[in-house]
């Protein structure tokens, strides 16, 4: 499904070259929950965003689901990311002026999919979160558990086949965080949906089938 | 997409209410002084309706010095002087009413079921030659006319439609201050106030002292030959000074004359404009500015956009969307109002004045807010999905 070869990511500067991740490989496979874990600034994120189309490698090679990362302009990896992925952040990243149902709906409108199958997606998903009743609810009404199911349901509403979530615990006390865990393990489980999560929590990286670690831009384990 | 546009906007109602009362406002100001600029710039295109070109004008007021009989023979005696001049080739007496003087006499009355007003000028025969002025229709007086039973009159083409439409009305006898007036002829027009001059009703009464002998013959209208250069009035001066035994006169030169009254009127346009252009400016800089500020504001949810599937030109599109349609909105208000003038008839001013002041401002704020739109939108297309997120 995902598959990273001698992946480099260098940050050029005029005067300083930072290493961001140096020979990474990976193999996941379709269904897995893998978890990254490592310090602070060792390239979790930054894998991430190479995994998600958002960043380009300095070197290596990107391959996912069958297409190489070179294959892909940036128009064909806006649409590989509305189609194929779904994100989920740490800090939400929910737009304060659309409600709920219009923020989970956005990835829909790329999709050019008619208002009504948007609604009628939208609301599946939130009552796939448990958020039916808070449709009409604005992100600031919200708790932050609540605000990250929103960001869930935005993931999963056009049914991708990988999920990436950085850090989706992060923000969250415990009771909130074992909550979001269970739905993506659920996902996981019940869809069969890959999903690859960068975290710091030890526990959550044990509840997932695969645990890599960075540091200082290499994998260690 | 639009519907989710429409939905941001309404959801940004109290930020967006400032942007869209400075386009209104501008659009406002626009409007006003673009259509004060076409109403003046209209009238241009009339003729003027006499010739300025090696033409004097002599100005000695009512030559009070002289009882009324000595004051005819001296006026014949000024024109005979100025006419044995080498380089005087036409020289023709009119009241006060003349060519840049400022002056304006005028009469209305409702006789025989029109609705007779018009401003007048006293004038002597030859005046329409010396001026260079174009009868269309019917004739110009003469010097026998000085012995007519009627006051004889040549209106302007304005006057005539105006007053009486399509009927002919050469050789007809109109009543025109208390006396009994023939209409002779049909000028094209004389805007004697200037080029910027609407064109209204306009007539010529033949000086004769039986009808109008209250209005003097106070200015003298000269047609000079082409080498007469400014050191020739010196030799007008002196004839006017010796023969009117008084220093109280002023000769001025028909262009300048027309040339500042042309100034005066292009004064406040251009100052209007000037000020217009810093308003566009002011508020493209403002603009500039909110736009900037906000995308910046938003780069976490250009960020996620791009993410989730938006490429580089759905940013920008919707982005400029956003503003144009707010700027619309604003026009559309604008226009609304500024629409109720020539609807209701709140100015006697040609309607298509105002259309095109509404089409004009429209445009011109359309296209500034697209420009100010355009740039931060692409601003915010090339920023960078991953950074953006991080940055949140």
């Amino acid at each position: 499904m995902i598959k990273l070869q001698n992946v480099n990511k260098v940050y050029r500067t005029k005067t300083i070259e930072t290493t961001a991740l140096s020979d990474i490989n990976l193999n996941i496979d379709k269904g897995e929950f893998l978890s990254i874990m490592g310090p602070s600034g060792c390239g979790k994120s930054t894998l991430l965003n190479i995994i998600g189309l958002l960043d380009e490698p300095s070197g290596g090679e990107v391959n996912i689901g069958g297409n190489a990362l070179p294959n892909y302009n940036t128009k064909a990896m806006a649409q590989f990311r509305n189609q194929q992925l779904g994100f989920i952040f740490q800090s939400f990243h929910l737009i304060p002026d659309l409600t709920v149902r219009d923020n989970v709906e956005l990835p829909l409108l790329y999709r050019k999919v008619g208002g009504k199958d948007r609604k009628r997606m939208a609301e599946e998903a939130l009552e796939s979160v448990g958020l039916k009743n808070r449709v009409s609810h604005f992100p600031n009404q919200l708790s932050g558990g609540q605000k990250q199911r929103v960001a869930i349901a935005r993931a999963i509403v056009g049914n991708p086949e990988i999920i990436l979530a950085d850090e989706p615990t992060g923000n969250l006390d415990s009771v909130m965080g074992n909550e979001v865990m269970d739905i993506l393990l659920e996902l996981n489980s019940k869809n069969d949906t890959t999903i690859v999560m960068v975290t710091h929590d030890e526990n959550m990286a044990k509840k997932t089938h695969k645990l890599i670690r960075l540091y200082d831009g290499q994998q260690v384990a | 997409m639009i519907k989710h546009i429409f939905i941001l906007i309404w959801n940004k109602k109290g930020a967006n209410a400032l942007l869209l009362l400075e386009v209104l406002l501008a659009f406002i100001v626009l409007f006003a002084v673009l259509s004060f600029v076409f109403y003046n710039t209209d009238r241009l295109s009339d003729p003027l309706g006499f010739e300025t070109e090696n033409r004097k004008y002599i100005s000695y007021g009512d030559l009070d010095n002289f009882n009324d009989s000595t004051r005819i023979l001296v006026l014949e005696e000024l024109k005979r002087s100025l006419l044995d001049l080498e380089l005087v080739e036409e020289v023709s007496f009119g009241n006060d009413v003349g060519p840049f003087k400022s002056s304006n006499w005028c009469h209305g009355n409702d006789d025989l079921g029109f609705d007779i007003s018009a401003c007048y000028s006293v004038v002597e025969y030859d005046f329409i030659k010396t001026n260079g002025m174009n009868i269309v229709e019917g004739r110009d007086f003469t010097e026998h006319d000085l012995n007519a039973t009627y006051q004889l009159m040549i209106g302007n083409q304005t006057f005539i439609e105006e007053t009486f439409g399509e009927k002919n009305m050469i050789d007809s006898i109109i009543p025109f201050q208390g006396a009994e007036t023939k209409i002779i002829g049909i000028m094209d027009e004389y805007k004697y106030n200037g080029e910027f001059e609407e064109s209204a009703n306009r007539v010529l009464l033949l000086s004769n002292p039986e009808f109008n002998g209250y209005a003097r013959m106070t200015n003298a209208y000269l047609k000079m030959d082409p080498s007469a250069d400014v050191a020739y009035e010196e030799k007008i001066s002196y004839m006017v000074e010796s023969t009117l035994k008084t220093s109280s006169y002023v000769i001025q030169d028909a262009p300048l004359l027309r040339k500042r009254s042309n100034l005066e009127n292009w004064i406040p346009i251009v100052a209007l404009l000037g000020m217009c252009v810093f308003l566009c400016l002011n508020v493209a800089l403002g603009l500039f500015g909110v736009l900037s500020y906000s995308i910046n504001r938003r780069k976490a949810e250009v960020g996620l956009r791009r993410a989730i599937g938006a490429h580089a030109g759905s940013i920008i599109q919707q982005f400029t969307f956003e503003v144009l349609f707010l700027a619309g909105l604003a026009v559309l208000f604008g226009a609304f109002f500024a629409v109720q003038i020539p609807i209701m008839n709140v100015m006697d001013v040609d309607s298509s004045v105002f259309y095109r002041g509404i089409l004009y401002a429209t445009l011109i704020v359309l296209v500034v807010v697209t420009i100010c739109a355009l740039y931060p939108s692409i601003q915010a297309s090339r920023i960078h999905p991953a950074i953006a997120l991080h940055e949140d």
